[in-house]
């Protein structure tokens, strides 16, 4: 009887999910309530949790409850601790949980809610939950080896190579675009550069309550710090509203990137706990609060969403960025779907805090469900708002044009109705300048949480302190990203300097530290510059080559996984990681193909290339542009270079893959297995990781 | 009703001791139970350098992510 009712509610998950999926993928017409949009991705999601991760758990991987996990093995109280499957299951997400997921879905928004909604709800279903799931079961069995460790060891030592430089590039490419994300949310801004500012004061004077006057005690300090930060949210309007304060604040994209490539610098060769880690504590406070309200705001206004279901942009002339639906929606939605950068989560802290191998589900499959759900929630932020004020936010003055009335026309034109006035109003009730020309995703996502928000508590009079403090949100965690992937991308660059000269390899040795932070920091310090200065708005070059970096990296996973799954005989399943790695494979290809070499100079870089040197040759360039018209060119050259060598690097490693599964199949070399021998756990079945007597 | 006040009251408790778990701010206490650290295979290190040394390892490799 039981079982007969727990089909029955199944049954009814299910179909009330594809009613969902129907209702947004077929309605036409009158604009469709946001409700219908969680409905459908968390009936998705529950029933994917349900059957296709218990699938994967019992039949592909075979999880072992009796088999003692890494922290069992080797609990030291430092990087081995058994931690319950809930606290992990909080550490796990707020380490994946980046701006991928706001910034992807709402660029991808130009292509309207559809196409970017249904890829974050399958893409997370069949891709980027089995990714993290998986890569997390193969990290548990290898006491918690590293994703370059393990391609070494199970696919070659060139494989290995390969996917440390594609975690450099990938990181390069990613602390410039964020950084570039937070540039264009703060340009012209006094109120949000003076918050954001103010959040380095504060992570200082918590750096040092927590250093020496009560070390450790993450939580009191960080319940201040969150106070001060909120503080200073308020206070920004103050600043904003004086003439002379307002005017030090205002600061141009160029000044903005100086600062943050300063910023970064600064935090990688600072100590860890002065600057960085508190700030991380903050961002973590403020990260969970914000996303948990933010799904509350949304069920509780039940905006409706504005965006129709496909725009014409979907034929790639976009202005938020160039390039058809495929393969650029893929590429662009990233981590709200699969990111190649949460194996490197999955196979560094977690494995070696994790009490039991079937905890993996729930932590690596039920974690990146979460982390879509964030993704779909971002969508129907930034659908939320009229098409016009979307496209006006997001498109760079090259193509709507560079004043108010001319923009307008521009966006009127294409089909989405839009009056100059409306965007000065928008900007004045949110407190801001200018809302023209603020691509990147962060502000529209601002806008639209500012309106949910709003809507939940305080009307239009507190508009302008939602839009700030969701701004500020964004770029606290955006900057922590930065500042975090800066000091791992300095010991990268030890660690491969070392090879060459040992001294530069000492982490501790100050003239490394120094020359190691600024290596790092001018590799993605170039980019950021580059995007700031491009005509095009940067994001229309950085964003897709973040995209095919990070789902290159995520095809390095799965060649890791597929070739894992092989040695240990479960050919019959192979097709849970092969298909969504070929998949990968073919976007990233057919992405990085056109990046380099399409026709149009907004999508090819080389044709971007050619044409400028051509006005060059032409002498439609003034003589003193000349120098910075050869510097975009060069930039372009570099783009197109750097998306040639990560798509050699995948074509490497595929080949290298298939030959290493061709001699295991075909029996010519024998298939070894490097995992960790078993070793039967002695904790008893209900512990729960917490120690006796807490209870 | 006493009941209720007793599940509300041991979900309050369980929810404290999972929020300073997962923010690293029972972590020291987490060391001091551990049977690495009862061992005494390595010398016991105070407050304040275990919480700088958890912070050097935890930054020095991916943590957060994109």
């Amino acid at each position: 009887m039981k079982r007969i009712l727990s089909i029955a509610v199944w049954i009814a998950i299910a179909a009330l999910g594809a009613g969902a999926l129907g209702s947004i993928a077929l309605h036409r017409g009158e604009p469709l309530n946001a409700t219908w949009f969680v409905v459908a991705a968390v009936c998705c999601y529950l029933v994917t949790y349900r059957l296709y991760s218990a699938f994967v758990a019992a039949k592909v991987l075979a999880l072992d409850d009796t088999r003692a996990t890494p922290c069992e093995r080797h609990d030291d109280g430092r990087d081995f601790v058994p931690t319950n499957k809930w606290v992990l299951f909080g550490h796990h997400f707020a380490a994946i949980a980046g701006p991928g997921p706001l910034v992807g879905p709402t660029l991808a928004a130009q292509f309207g809610y559809l196409p970017g909604t249904l890829w974050l709800i399958a893409g997370a279903a069949f891709a980027g939950c089995v990714q993290d799931f998986v890569i997390l079961f193969c990290s548990i069995r290898r006491d918690g080896k590293s994703l370059g460790q393990m391609a070494r060891e199970e696919v070659s030592e060139r494989g290995g190579f390969i996917a440390q430089l594609a975690v450099l590039a990938i990181m390069t490419i990613l602390l410039a675009v964020v950084g570039l994300v937070v540039v264009n949310a703060l340009k012209s801004s006094p109120w949000a550069t003076f918050t954001l500012a103010m959040t380095i004061p504060i992570a200082l004077l918590l750096g040092l309550y927590l250093r020496f006057v009560r070390p450790g005690r993450v939580l009191e300090a960080s319940v201040m710090g969150v106070a001060l930060v909120l503080f200073v949210v308020v206070a920004g309007q103050w600043v904003a509203d004086s003439a002379s304060w307002s005017r030090v604040f205002t600061l141009s994209g160029v000044t903005l990137a100086f600062a943050i490539i300063v910023f970064g610098f600064a935090a990688s060769a600072l100590p860890v706990w002065l600057l960085l880690a508190p700030r991380d504590y903050l961002s973590a406070f403020i990260k969970a609060g914000a996303i948990f309200s933010l799904a509350a705001g949304i069920l509780f206004v039940r905006p409706h969403v504005l965006m129709p279901p496909l725009t014409r942009f979907i034929d790639g002339a976009g202005p938020v960025f160039a390039g058809k639906i495929f393969p650029f929606c893929f590429i662009t939605i990233a981590c709200g779907a699969i990111s190649g950068f949460h194996s490197l989560i999955s196979s560094g802290t977690t494995p070696k805090m994790i009490l039991r191998e079937s905890h993996a589900r729930f932590i690596g499959y039920g974690a990146m469900l979460l982390e879509s759900f964030v993704g779909v929630m971002a969508m129907v932020a930034a659908c939320a708002m009229p098409p016009g004020v979307y496209f006006a936010i997001n498109s760079p003055t090259s193509i709507v044009g560079g004043t108010g009335d001319a923009a307008a026309a521009t966006i009127s034109g294409w089909g989405y109705p839009l009056q100059g006035q409306t965007m000065t109003d928008l900007a004045h009730k949110v407190g801001e300048l200018t809302l023209w020309n603020r691509a990147g995703g962060a502000p529209s996502l601002a806008v639209g949480m500012s309106q949910i928000f709003s809507g939940t508590i305080g009307g239009e009079r507190l508009l302008s302190i939602w839009y700030h403090f969701a701004i500020m949100f964004e770029a606290l965690f955006i900057l922590t990203v930065l500042d975090a992937g800066t000091r791992v991308g300095r010991f990268m660059v030890q660690d491969l300097g070392g090879r060459v000269w040992k001294p530069f390899g000492r982490t501790g040795w100050m003239p490394g530290v120094l020359l190691s932070s600024a290596i790092i920091v001018g590799m993605w310090g170039h980019f950021l510059y580059q995007g700031v200065v491009d005509p095009l708005g940067g994001i229309n070059s950085l964003w897709p080559l973040f995209g095919i970096a990070n789902q290159l990296l995520a095809a390095v996973a799965l060649v890791v996984a597929t070739t894992i799954l092989m040695k240990m005989g479960r050919l019959r399943w192979i097709w849970v990681t092969l298909l969504p790695m070929a998949w990968l494979v073919i976007i990233t290809m057919t992405a990085s193909y056109q990046k380099i070499f399409d026709g149009n100079p907004r999508i090819g870089f080389l044709s971007y290339a050619k044409v400028l040197a051509a006005q060059i040759a032409a002498g439609k360039i003034p003589a003193d542009k000349i120098a910075e018209m050869q510097r975009l060119i060069f930039n372009q050259r570099l783009d197109a270079a750097v998306t040639g060598v990560l798509a050699a690097m995948i074509l490497v490693l595929i080949v290298e893959a298939l030959v290493h599964w061709y001699a295991i199949l075909s029996h010519r070399k024998e298939s070894v297995l490097h995992e960790s021998p078993y070793i039967v756990t002695r904790w008893a079945a209900d512990f729960s990781g917490v120690a006796h007597g807490d209870d | 009703m006493r009941k209720t006040a007793r599940t509300t009251l041991r979900f309050l408790r369980r929810f404290w001791r999972g929020l300073r778990e997962w923010c690293g701010d029972a972590a020291y206490e987490r060391y001091l139970r551990s049977p690495g650290t009862r061992s005494g295979s390595r010398p016991m290190l105070s407050a304040e350098k275990f919480y700088v040394e958890q912070l050097n390892s935890r930054y020095s490799r991916p943590n957060r992510c994109c």
